[in-house]
């Protein structure tokens, strides 16, 4: 059943969006790939910077669990950059339930795998933390996701027109991914308090903040 | 001769997609991932492929010929500006509808929404479609049917043309509008029956329509 014909755009449109075009030269495809690949490269090599500042791995913990929670959670940022991020085939991005997905389940998959983790060295959950450690690891999540966190909403920027909160906030979920990792590398504490509040609840918060992110920058923009 | 390669490789991408998943690119799929890839006048065939069926759905949207050529205007050059990230082998229309609706969205919130005719009824002299009034018994109903979506809730009318009128298949058009393909059937199933309820008389002939 159809309504009605599709009337046609007027005669002049054609002419002025053609000549708007023309006036306007924007990047082509390859160019614009290079352009991301650029901006994500310092993003990435912003937490690559701190996490050379910072030095060594925390010396209280067996570097066997280090490197078994590096791989997991390095896992995890992958995963959901490769989910929450790019956008698969389509244009308008992977179904919005993948996306709700990346937001609820990466913080999830931190705590588990650190709780998995620490099961392997039990020894490792009875090293208490301190309310200053909490906040040293709270600090540099959000620090070591700063870089992805932009790079991924600048290569994202004006690209929804649909679900820009829902993609900012597995953009955030995903750069929260990246920023536990980089601490974790450094971390001297993993009892389930401190990875809760320490590791996973920034994430939280960085996909909080990628909603609005998402509303302000990832949102098809109306140009004047 | 950069052009003939870029249309060769438009049309082998054509064939990948059409040998994975069953859906050949259209002609705008095919100018936009020509446009894509470097060819600057491929963008008046992408114009020729999704000008007239926006304008179309903007005009049944809006029901306002100003603003719907100040969307489609903008959502062309949104589809321009976004040349650098089009995906090789996506599809034109299903985006360009997206882009459409959210700008139409963000106009109408902008709060100059003019007053419907009391009718309901497209202005005749505000609709330049040729053609459109070639069987005076299909004017008619087209003319009805336009004046029952005008009543429906935006969200059930906007479902029912993207899947009826402009041939979006059910999971394309709950991309565009943002909501699940569970909630896109139930819209369009509401507008059918609003048209079936109105249109009694004939709609019985077009039920076969219906999928």
């Amino acid at each position: 059943m159809s309504a009605s014909p599709s009337p046609v755009p007027p005669g002049d449109m054609r002419d002025r969006v053609l000549a708007a075009v023309r006036g306007e030269p924007v990047a082509t495809r390859d160019q614009g790939r290079r352009r991301d690949v650029l901006v994500l490269a310092i993003g990435f090599a912003l937490s690559v910077g701190i996490s050379v500042y910072l030095g060594g791995p925390g010396a209280s913990l067996p570097p066997g669990y280090t490197a078994l929670l590096g791989a997991a959670w390095l896992l995890v940022g992958v995963v959901a950059t490769w989910e929450g991020v790019a956008r698969g085939r389509s244009m308008l991005g992977r179904p919005a339930v993948v996306r709700v997905l990346v937001a609820v389940l990466t913080p999830l998959a931190l705590l588990v795998t650190a709780m998995g983790a620490a099961l392997a060295w039990p020894e490792t959950l009875a090293t208490p933390a301190t309310i200053e450690a909490h906040v040293v690891c709270v600090v540099f999540t959000m620090l070591f996701a700063l870089g992805p966190l932009v790079a991924f909403a600048i290569v994202r920027r004006g690209s929804d027109p649909v679900a820009p909160r829902l993609t900012g906030a597995a953009i955030g979920a995903a750069s929260g991914a990246w920023g536990a990792l980089g601490i974790e590398l450094h971390c001297g504490h993993a009892s389930a308090m401190h990875v809760l509040v320490g590791h996973v609840a920034p994430v939280v918060l960085l996909t909080l903040v990628g909603v609005l992110v998402g509303d302000r920058v990832i949102a098809l923009q109306r140009t004047p | 001769m950069q052009a003939a390669v870029l249309t060769l490789a438009g049309s082998e991408l054509a064939l990948v997609r059409g040998r994975s998943l069953g859906v050949p690119l259209s002609e705008a799929d095919l100018a936009m991932e020509r446009y894509a890839a470097g060819d600057d006048g491929a963008f008046a065939a992408v114009y020729d492929g999704v000008a007239p069926r926006l304008y179309g759905f903007l005009l049944r949207q809006t029901r306002d010929k100003a603003r719907a050529e100040d969307v489609l205007q903008q959502t062309l050059l949104q589809i321009h500006r976004a040349r650098s990230r089009f995906l090789p082998g996506a599809e034109v229309m299903p985006w360009a509808f997206a882009i459409a609706r959210r700008l139409l969205v963000d106009s109408l919130r902008r709060g100059k929404r003019e007053v419907l005719a009391d009718d309901g009824e497209l202005d005749p002299g505000r609709d330049a479609g040729p053609g459109a009034d070639e069987v005076a018994q299909a004017r008619e109903l087209a003319v009805r049917i336009d004046r029952v979506l005008a009543k429906l809730p935006q969200s059930q009318r906007a479902a029912f043309e993207l899947i009826k009128n402009e041939g979006l298949s059910v999971a394309e058009a709950a991309q565009v509008l943002g909501t699940t393909v569970a909630a896109v059937k139930l819209r369009a199933h509401r507008a059918y029956e609003a048209l079936r309820a109105a249109l009694g008389d004939v709609i019985g002939g077009l039920e076969g329509g219906e999928s």
